[in-house]
């Protein structure tokens, strides 16, 4: 499937999100240091939340970045018939007798006029 | 192709060359925005030392999960030579882009 | 983590993110600079016709068993031979020094104009504006062997060997951006000349050096002793028996 309008959606989503968590992140630093805490670790909301959004910004990655195609070199001439390979068009030729017989009544116009 | 066995059935698998290489850019695209955006997540969640390095393992690995997953748990031999080389390939070679925006985002967040 | 130093958040908007975008764009705007200036490689007609009589005699040699005999022979006599086979045939001996060639001193000096001069420029620049600050904290422990590569610009003794300073902060956006550019501007892109290098190298065409005397000396040699061997001889027994 191609890269759609969703996944797009998806993956700026997914920034927004991590952007938020990292802004969330430094403010609780500043509140530590404005308060004198030691910092320990940060609130669980913004651990979750940042990992939440990396995994739906891989996820939008992993369906824009494009499809896989199957390596056996005979994949793609499955679906191929024989009269693909038979044809071809260097050895066309449209000058032959076949447009005498395909418009008669054309040529038979021309012969009376 | 050299077929060896009478049947017509030889053991010799024929790989489109162009199919691999768009597998494998395919995947290194997806395994530098994984580096980038885990060394961003790493920096956010204010990682040092020993546990940075175990969250990029973390996230090497899930993504490859990721990418089996996306190729089919069991359809992947259409796709790829091998599941280990995925694993393993490139799994240095990345990891300057992770330690710089790990440094980054730390930097941004947790310095200042 | 106990921080024993506050660093002042101006620095964060006024030094450290400025520095990363500095890189980024320049980096980019080294990319379609390097596209304008770009100009299609000639190939000499004469070169291109000497590799691809090395590939036809490589082709020749490899496959040999699987034509007739005589075939093969005749083949091999139009390379090999005496004064007028195709691999016998003089090449004006061709003494193209690099620095006389004109193209070749565009190309190089449009090289150095990509890549050498806005490194040196924008480094010297970033070096000057934004000159001893500290400006960020790597989050794992560094020996000290490291402090005169993170430290560059501060001389401080006492001070942890993971702070960073801003010219070191430079260089590691320098080489570490590499792989973004891959990810934004798309693969082979000018910004990244490593993998340039590697796909010249490995091209299938390759452009042969300038005296073709002695991979065609060679090539004659390898025709010269290959040894017939037809393996269709009884293909009709073999095909005949397999149904």
């Amino acid at each position: 499937m191609p890269a759609t309008f969703l996944h797009r959606f998806v993956l700026s989503i997914g920034f927004l999100s991590l952007f938020h968590s990292a802004y969330s992140a430094a403010q609780h630093r500043s509140y530590l240091r404005l308060n004198e805490l030691d910092f320990t670790h940060l609130p669980l909301d913004i651990i979750i939340q940042a990992l939440i959004s990396l995994f739906v910004i891989m996820y939008g990655v992993m369906n824009v970045a494009g499809d896989f195609k199957e390596i056996k070199a005979s994949a793609e001439l499955e679906n191929k018939s024989w009269e693909t390979f038979r044809n071809i068009p260097s050895f066309y030729t449209f000058s032959h007798r076949g447009k005498f017989l395909a418009f008669p009544h054309q040529t038979g116009n021309k012969k009376h006029n | 192709m050299s077929s060896k066995n009478k049947n017509g059935n030889s053991d010799v698998v024929a790989y489109s060359e162009m199919a691999i290489r768009n597998n494998l850019s395919v995947v290194e695209y997806c395994r530098t925005s994984m580096a980038a955006l885990s060394g961003c997540t790493a920096g956010v969640l204010g990682l040092t030392g020993l546990y940075g390095a175990a969250f990029y393992i973390f996230a090497v690995t899930s993504l490859w999960l990721m990418i089996l997953c996306k190729a089919g748990l069991s359809s992947w031999k259409n796709f790829f030579i091998s599941r280990k080389s995925l694993l393993t390939n490139g799994f240095f070679g990345q990891l300057f882009t992770y330690i710089l925006c790990w440094t980054f985002i730390y930097g941004m967040v947790h310095v200042y | 983590m106990t921080t024993d130093l506050i660093v002042d958040p101006q620095i964060r908007f006024w030094v450290f993110l400025p520095i990363v975008v500095i890189t980024f764009l320049v980096g980019i705007l080294r990319h379609y600079i390097s596209i304008l200036l770009s100009s299609q490689k000639k190939v000499e007609i004469q070169q291109l016709q000497d590799s691809q009589l090395i590939l036809r005699a490589r082709v020749l040699r490899e496959n040999a068993k699987y034509i007739p005999k005589t075939s093969f022979l005749i083949r091999k006599h139009a390379f090999n031979r005496e004064e007028e086979g195709y691999l016998m045939q003089k090449r004006p001996p061709v003494t193209q020094n690099m620095m006389t060639d004109p193209s070749m001193m565009t190309d190089m000096l449009k090289g150095n104009l990509t890549n050498v001069l806005p490194m040196i420029i924008i480094g010297g620049w970033i070096n000057w504006m934004f000159s001893g600050f500290i400006t960020t904290k790597v989050p794992f422990p560094l020996t000290l062997r490291f402090k005169s590569m993170l430290q560059r610009g501060i001389e401080l003794s006492h001070l942890d060997a993971s702070w960073v300073s801003s010219a070191s902060w430079y260089f590691l956006n320098v080489f570490g951006l590499r792989s973004i550019y891959a990810l934004v501007l798309g693969e082979n892109n000018a910004a990244d000349q490593s993998k340039q290098m590697q796909d010249q190298m490995s091209g299938a065409a390759m452009a042969m050096p300038n005296d073709p005397k002695v991979p065609f000396k060679a090539e004659w040699e390898a025709l010269e002793i290959v040894d017939h061997q037809w393996v269709l001889a009884d293909v009709e027994n073999s095909i005949m028996q397999s149904d």
